[in-house]
């Protein structure tokens, strides 16, 4: 059996990881990292079109980013966060105009035909950026991409475009695929977006709706000794309360985005043989935000946002909802994102006296049965804890005489109510942020999306002086300039408080003691997975 | 058999007005939903711009007006053509074909093993009514009735399947575990055990009573009194007249029951995460997918218009009066 | 007064009102009993049950009172169950007696919306109507609505058909009374109470469903149901069972007081007239 490479600083870090789950003995073995085996992992959805090209999700990546890879990926220790994929290395012109990849020699696609800059540039120009929810805006204005040689990849843009954002967001937009299975087809509807063809560790081997899929080794894989696995089976557990007793009963050994429900974690981390781990999601995190429908008189009023940030407790919401597996936000830009992050915004501590002093203010006395105004509060049905805070906000709320009346929706009905109705007075979001501000939170505060798209402003607020910053960054090529840019944003958003960012949080594993090195990045879930390795 | 012809079809006539109204509510019910399958899918991908809304809208079809799909969807299914899953990219038909059997197994084992123990149970209860072991059936049954089978469920897995490990905790069968034949059977069987385990002893409870309440009115039937005067032995005369007349209304019950079972799977598939009927008809509903959900409200009500369909026949046979008495009604 | 006599008289009838009445009585009560929003948060996060005396019954995930939500929670059930059955009752009543009584086309017409929604699997309908809808206390009595009326409407039916050709009838329509007042006078009295007697079963399975509902996350957010808070119990079912358990129980103990109601009903009418019809024929809620 050979022993995997491990450098070092790698590690280092598995055994900082093991001492933290108080897995000692385990650490050997991580050393001698086994090779084989079936490794069963929870999903909690069957996404309909695999394809990470055209939908750049966590859903999709989950299953696909162990068959289908991206040029880069992120990294705890490697030069801007990353490492080399299908491309080596990456180069951007002065003037923002252009970037030249050096692709990987040696590659093969799963049925056999070589990799070559040809695939990546068919990727670029006819999935990425036409039909990838993200990748029409990171490559709204690439031009034209020149492969010089089978191994270069040059891509050519009209307007000056920031190397920042396209290094932050090569993980998520530049899955490549098979340019000689999609070229001439209809690229929405080809059968490989859901018996997927790509490069990586693991080859697509068979999908049985409602059960599972299944993924087995790829013997061909570049890597030197990699996958460590035989085999990954997703097996479909729709119901999150199921993961946890599939667990215990070592019908899987890995339950990665918090299938297993956070109040349960205590209990589970006292079960013998099962660990809680709770890196690789860092550059995977969720945010907890109220909109706010600034239509509304009450809530155009800065004061009575105020109030309402005042109103909430942002330790009982980190205690108690997320359990402690959450941090306090500051701001639209988490702390997970310390290139941009700034502490150095207004914050508003917890203090009903203050809220309700902030109303008083406004004009918004309590009537006599104690309540100012009643708002519709909409929370977003796709995870728990956005229900619980849901339900917290309306207490917390209540506390200072605002009557919110919360609504409850299916998903669908929830994007029409919110993102294309603006049936809402608050509504509780969970976007994620994507690794850079321009695809990710500053859509939530920018004006002049059509209504219609999730995730973006559809509260109606405008403020000229923050479009202006935002559509300034999106053009600078200095990242130093461009980082202070995006802090200026930040200021602007804790003080003018378009939205209210309450928490932040990131997933959690629960694996079995079984399972080694499954934090080796910080998008581990939806990276490869090829040093995962599994002890028989 | 002339009667059972036309008993057939009576039923078939008066089904397919019926289904037509199940069609038709079904589309409307869907279409006055707040967000449609672009809305649904959308947000599962985390988002996109409008122009992706506007090309997935045109691509499903859902920019022509509400007439002409319930039409398209008509003429299709007049060639019995159930469309196309808008949430699966797949042809309904198959998805239907392929989540049926699970839960026909599950729904099916538990209604046959649910019958057989309920109405011997029920014999032994109404065998003497009012007698310690009648009144100990009929109080354990009623509060067996009285649970909801999620609760049961959720007790009977946390038990068997987490403490005690005697069973799997969800699925239909081992995963990718390359069973074949038999032991794929045992397998299955093996999955099956916890959640028709858990409607078994609903049901029973159900015909348990149904048929205890059918022997305690059949015990004062003339014929039966008169068949006591004359001296007939008593287990004879359980078996033989009051069982039996005691077991029509279990029949029509399980005729009326068909379509409750039937609904009543979606909880107990959601607790032990079985890719059956009840999944899918909510992973439709979530996903806005009228053509799915139309198919298998379709399906689900040609099934109970089948197995009433049965149960006359059988009543038919068991009695000729009723058979009668429907096929004119 | 006559029937409630006869009622006691019944172990069931005596043991399923006196469950009924305290359960009624908790709901009715609720606010007194345990004043405030029951939602709101009222301590520690998984107070274990009988530990603390301000909390007897502990709190939940998020510290709510576990003994306020069980004692509102009454009152939802109950609330949805009885105005589930009415409706169904009453929609029931009024389709049957136009279908009886006009017979011919409208009959034939009516019947065959009947028959749609008995074939249609009554929870699934309910399941889709309130995911569409959204999950609010009316939406979730209509969903059951829609579920439960045909039963009835087939027993009026069939009720009014055998009522229609009565000499009493007859002669009403001899001195020339108008259909309509037949209808309401002469033979919805006698159509009633087989009707009735299918109702204490009706609100059972109204109650079972909106639990169902509930535990699917189809219940109405703004109040406290049984059936939810077994479904919020559900994530920590092992470490804390009690949030699970202790609902279920209030849930089986009403329901079963419901059932016993019925059984003592149907006892105490047993001496009047026919015996009972379609007993247990809305029973099977999920």
């Amino acid at each position: 059996m050979p022993a995997l490479p491990v450098s070092r600083r790698q590690i280092l870090q598995i055994s900082s990881l093991l001492l933290a789950s108080t897995a000692l003995p385990a650490l050997l073995a991580a050393q001698q990292a086994p090779a084989g085996g079936r490794l069963v992992v929870a999903a909690d959805s069957e996404p309909k079109n695999l394809n990470p090209a055209i939908v750049a999700s966590n859903g999709v990546f989950f299953i696909a980013s162990k068959v289908i890879e991206p040029l880069a990926e992120a990294s705890f220790d490697g030069k801007d966060g990353l490492q080399p994929r299908l491309a080596t290395a990456w180069e951007g012109s002065g003037d923002g105009l252009r970037i030249t990849f050096k692709l990987r020699e040696g590659v093969t696609w799963h049925d056999g035909k070589p990799f070559t800059s040809a695939d990546v540039a068919f990727s670029a120009l006819n999935v990425w950026k036409p039909l990838q929810n993200l990748g029409r805006i990171v490559f709204a204005n690439l031009e034209a991409v020149d492969t010089p040689d089978d191994h270069t990849a040059v891509f050519r843009f009209s307007k000056p475009t920031p190397i920042q954002l396209i290094r932050n967001a090569l993980p998520v937009v530049s899955s490549v695929i098979p340019k000689h299975l999609y070229e001439g087809t209809d690229i929405a509807t080809n059968p490989a977006n859901v018996k997927l063809v790509g490069t990586g560790p693991f080859t697509f081997a068979e999908h049985k709706p409602g059960e599972y899929y299944r993924l087995v080794r790829n013997e061909k894989y570049w890597g030197k000794d990699q996958p460590s696995l035989d085999e990954i089976i997703f097996r479909v557990l729709p119901d999150r309360a199921g993961a946890g007793a599939a667990l215990e009963a070592e019908e899987i050994q890995l339950a990665a985005f918090s299938a297993v429900p956070l109040a349960d974690l205590d209990r589970i981390s006292k079960v013998p043989g099962l660990k809680i781990v709770s890196r690789g999601y860092e550059a995977l995190t969720y945010q907890l935000v109220v909109e706010i429908n600034h239509r509304r008189k009450e809530l155009a009023d800065p004061k009575v946002r105020q109030a309402i940030a005042h109103a909430i407790d942002r330790n009982f919401v980190v205690d108690t909802i997320f359990l402690g597996y959450a941090s306090a936000s500051t701001g639209p830009v988490p702390k997970n994102a310390p290139e941009f992050y700034d502490a150095d915004v207004p914050s508003y501590a917890f203090d009903t006296q203050k809220a309700e002093a902030l109303l008083d203010e406004a004009g918004y006395k309590r009537g006599s049965d104690g309540i100012r105004f009643t708002l519709k509060l909409r929370p977003a049905p796709y995870f728990n804890e956005t229900r619980q805070f849901g339900d917290y906000l309306r207490q917390a709320l209540a506390a200072v005489g605002i009557d919110a009346q919360i609504v409850n929706a299916d998903s669908a009905a929830h994007q029409k109510a919110v993102y294309t109705d603006h049936d809402f007075d608050l509504a509780v979001a969970p976007p994620v942020f994507r690794g850079d501000p321009a695809i990710s939170t500053t859509i939530l505060v920018q004006s002049g999306t059509p209504a219609g798209v999730p995730f973006s402003n559809q509260g109606g607020y405008a403020n000229s002086a923050l479009d202006a910053i935002i559509a300034k960054a999106a053009t600078t090529i200095d990242s130093g300039e461009r980082t202070k840019l995006y802090n200026e944003f930040q200021k602007i958003v804790a003080t003018d408080l378009p939205l209210i960012n309450v928490a932040e949080w990131g997933f959690i594993s629960v694996a079995s003691d079984r399972v080694l090195n499954i934090a080796d990045n910080p998008r581990w879930a939806v990276s490869n997975w090829a040093t995962t390795a599994l002890q028989p | 058999m002339n009667r059972s012809l036309r008993l057939i079809r009576r039923r078939l006539l008066t089904s397919i007005p019926a289904l037509l109204i199940v069609i038709i509510l079904t589309f409307l019910l869907l279409e006055t939903a707040p967000g449609d399958a672009v809305d649904a899918y959308l947000l599962s991908i985390g988002g996109g711009d409008a122009g992706v809304a506007a090309s997935l809208r045109q691509a499903y079809g859902l920019d022509q007006s509400l007439t002409a799909r319930l039409w398209l969807y008509l003429t299709a299914l007049a060639r019995l053509d159930l469309g196309w899953s808008t949430a699966f990219e797949r042809p309904v038909i198959d998805l239907i074909a392929e989540r049926l059997p699970n839960t026909l197994a599950l729904m099916g084992s538990a209604t046959a093993l649910s019958f057989a123990l309920g109405s011997t149970l029920g014999i032994i209860a109404g065998a003497k009514p009012e007698s310690i072991k009648d009144i100990m059936l009929s109080t354990i049954s009623l509060i067996l009735y009285a649970i909801p089978s999620f609760w049961l469920g959720l007790l009977l897995s946390l038990l068997f399947a987490v403490q005690l490990r005697w069973l799997p905790t969800s699925g239909i069968e081992t995963i990718a575990s390359g069973k074949t034949g038999l032991y794929r059977l045992m397998d299955i069987a093996r999955h099956l055990i916890l959640p028709v385990g858990a409607l078994t002893l609903i049901y029973t409870a159900l015909f348990l009573r149904v048929m205890r309440a059918g022997m305690v009115e059949a015990w004062k039937l003339d014929f039966v009194l008169f068949a006591r005067a004359k001296g007939l032995s008593r287990t004879r005369l359980l078996l033989r007249h009051v069982a039996r007349n005691a077991a029509l209304p279990l029949i029509t019950m399980l005729g009326l029951q068909a379509a409750a079972m039937l609904g009543g799977s979606v909880v107990i598939e959601s607790i032990f995460a079985i890719p059956g009927f009840g999944r899918l008809a909510q992973e439709a509903v979530t996903g806005r997918d009228a053509p799915l959900l139309m198919g298998i409200i379709l399906v689900s009500a040609v099934l109970v218009v089948t197995v009433n369909l049965l149960v006359d026949l059988v009543q038919a046979a068991f009695d000729p009066r009723i058979g009668a008495s429907e096929a004119s009604s | 007064m006559n029937l409630i006599h006869k009622l006691m008289k019944t172990p069931e009838g005596a043991v399923g009102f006196i469950i009924l009445a305290i359960m009624i009585g908790i709901a009715i009560m609720a606010s007194t009993i345990s004043p405030g929003d029951p939602l709101r948060i009222a301590g520690r996060a998984l107070v274990a049950p009988f530990t603390d005396p301000a909390l007897p019954l502990g709190t939940d995930r998020l510290g709510r009172d576990v003994a306020a939500g069980i004692v509102h929670g009454a009152r939802t059930s109950l609330l949805v169950g009885a105005a589930a059955a009415l409706a169904a009752i009453v929609l029931g009543l009024l389709v049957g007696l136009v279908a009886g009584f006009c017979s011919g086309i409208v009959d034939e017409v009516l019947m065959r919306v009947v028959d749609a929604f008995q074939i249609v699997p009554g929870f699934l309908l309910a399941l889709a109507f309130v995911s569409v809808m959204g999950a609010s206390l009316p939406v979730v009595v209509l969903a059951i609505t829609l579920g439960a009326w045909a039963d009835p409407a087939r027993l009026t039916r069939a009720q009014v058909l055998s009522l229609r050709e009565r000499d009493y009838v007859a002669a009403a329509k001899v001195i020339g009374m108008h259909p309509a007042e037949i209808a309401v006078r002469q033979i919805l009295p006698q159509a009633l109470p087989p009707v009735l007697a299918i109702s204490a079963t009706l609100v059972a399975a109204a109650i079972l469903t909106e639990a169902a509902l509930s535990f699917l996350g189809l219940g109405d957010p703004n109040s406290v149901t049984w059936g939810s808070m077994i479904a919020e119990g559900r994530n920590v079912l092992r470490s804390s069972p009690w949030l699970s358990i202790l609902p279920g129980l209030a849930l089986i103990i009403t329901v079963v007081g419901v059932y016993l109601l019925s059984e003592g009903l149907a006892k105490a009418l047993a001496g009047d007239g026919p015996a009972m019809q379609g007993k247990l024929r809305n029973g099977a809620a999920p």
